[in-house]
């Protein structure tokens, strides 16, 4: 079965008609959605209903979580006092263009699906505003990927597509109780793997093109897809609709528009 | 007769005049002034020159001839040329003066060559023949205190072109720590430049020395240059705090200092 895994779409129609055409050239059985369908981009409510009209199984993303609960990142969220400006702007409007009806569908919205050995999250399985990074420290990565009982992980939140197999391998654990007693166990671990989806509409790999993934279930082989659009469309889009100027500009350059995480070590408290 | 030793120094915008004068005045042991006619009062290279080499006496201003002739004999005087200066003004006539020309290494025939009396190897600065002369827009930054990497993003954006074609950037920024960062940037040139100023760190409240920044370029959308530079700084209890925390860091040399 091949699937197709998108994520962190952020109101970006014209990306997300681009990857939905790409995906249907590839001819995938079914499409998982990672969350984040709005803020920054101009078109939250078309994106939504989007995803809705094609019954894509999707999990919150942490934007979608926001434009429900109200804003309440964690420091991880933003790298800069600049960026938390940017960020609070883009929550402002997108709280107020949501439709009562999209709003209230991504307050439905789970917050992992499991399907079989995979399993799909937005950021990570203990929140969806933790970010996975490649270079988080390996013991916690398998952590987080033992914590949802799947061989492989879905996730976005980084906006930058990766694979990280975290391979067979022993792990001893000492547990010292009171008194004196010591117990040691051995545990024997099959071959986990995480799977960045990256982002549709707000790529942070330094150049527009949106990306997602690819993954066959009967070969576990993963194909990282990277599609140019017409990104001059959604950049117009965000300058007509009155958003920040500077987001089409990053958005043209392939960076982030202001969230970023650069800390594989931090925990987030949200 | 003998009289002060005048050094007019002129060269391309970015080719490196400053920063070659700086490292001669950190050197001089005579008595050394600095002076750029047609500069505002106060200025980015001004200060930058105060703040690096504190004996040299900076003339501020036109100040006309009769200054020189109150210098002491052995006083050594760098003028610097901005590219708007003639250089056939008789900036100090009848005096002797000697000209020097900090170009870029590529630059083999220009009116500098013919104007020079030495050449200085500056940046290797490819000099474009750009259709408009380049638009200038300073502001002074006075007081404001930057939060690092919003100054980093807004460096970033402004140096990408999002505001605009930028040909040049200089400022110098106050950061969080107390410490003051003279940046540079220069179309055609390698990154961005950032030099840590000799001053004492300044953790009680807002700097009050002088910090600004001065821009070149094209089509430049000064107010959203202004409206971004102030979401990048730090509010007073933003400030307060961190300039606490740094001071429990270094309880010793708030003693001293105190």
């Amino acid at each position: 079965m091949k699937l197709a895994v998108i994520s962190c779409i952020h109101g970006n129609l014209e990306a997300l008609n681009a990857v939905l055409s790409d995906i249907d050239q590839h001819k995938a059985d079914q499409i998982y959605c990672l969350g984040d369908l709005v803020g920054y981009g101009p078109h939250p409510n078309a994106v939504v209903e989007m995803i809705r009209s094609l019954d894509i199984p999707t999990c919150q993303g942490c934007w979608d979580e926001d434009i429900v609960e109200g804003l309440n990142a964690c420091e991880c969220s933003y790298p800069s006092i600049l960026a938390e400006n940017r960020g609070r702007a883009a929550h402002e409007w997108t709280n107020a263009a949501i439709h009562p009806e999209v709003r209230e569908y991504l307050s439905t919205l789970p917050l992992t699906i499991r399907e079989s050995n995979l399993c799909f999250v937005h950021g990570s399985p203990n929140s969806q505003h933790e970010y996975l990074l490649p270079s988080m420290d390996g013991f916690a990565a398998l952590e987080r990927v033992l914590s949802t009982e799947a061989d492989v992980l879905f996730c976005g939140h980084t906006h930058v597509p990766y694979v990280r197999d975290l391979n067979e391998g022993t792990i001893s654990v000492r547990v010292t109780q009171g008194g004196d007693g010591k117990t040691d166990r051995q545990f024997t671990m099959p071959l986990k793997r995480i799977i960045n989806a990256g982002s549709v509409g707000e790529p942070r790999h330094g150049r527009p093109n949106a990306t997602y993934v690819l993954y066959d279930t009967e070969t576990t082989q993963v194909t990282l897809r990277e599609v140019p659009y017409d990104y001059q469309r959604t950049c117009a889009a965000i300058i007509e609709k009155g958003l920040p100027p500077i987001f089409a500009w990053r958005l043209a350059q392939g960076l982030e528009f202001a969230e970023r995480a650069d800390d594989p070590s931090h925990v987030c408290q949200r | 007769m003998r009289s002060p030793s005048l050094i007019a120094v002129a060269g391309p915008s970015g080719g490196g005049k400053t920063t070659w004068i700086v490292e001669q005045l950190k050197h001089s042991t005579h008595p050394t002034f600095y002076f750029s006619p047609g500069l505002g009062p106060i200025t980015v290279d001004l200060a930058r020159i105060n703040y690096t080499c504190p004996t040299v006496q900076v003339i501020v201003g036109d100040p006309g001839k009769s200054w020189l002739t109150n210098l002491p004999l052995n006083a050594l005087v760098y003028c610097e040329l901005g590219v708007q200066i003639d250089l056939n003004s008789a900036l100090f006539d009848p005096w002797p003066c000697r000209h020097l020309a900090v170009l870029p290494p590529c630059l083999t025939d220009s009116e500098w060559h013919s104007w020079a009396d030495e050449i200085i190897p500056g940046n290797d600065l490819f000099l474009e023949n750009a259709e408009s002369l380049p638009n200038l827009w300073r502001s002074p930054l006075t007081g404001i205190v930057f939060d690092p990497p919003s100054l980093d993003m807004i460096l970033a954006e402004l140096t990408g072109g999002a505001y605009g074609e930028l040909q040049r950037l200089k400022g110098i920024f106050e950061m969080p720590d107390g410490r003051a960062f003279y940046i540079d940037f220069v179309q055609g040139l390698k990154g961005i430049e950032y030099t840590e100023l000799p001053l004492e760190p300044w953790l009680e409240g807002r700097p009050q020395r002088f910090s600004g920044i001065e821009l070149a370029g094209w089509n430049l959308n000064q107010k959203l240059i202004a409206d971004t530079l102030m979401e990048g700084c730090l509010s007073n209890e933003i400030l307060t705090h961190y300039q606490q925390q740094y001071k429990n860091l270094n309880p010793l040399e708030e003693a001293i200092a105190g």
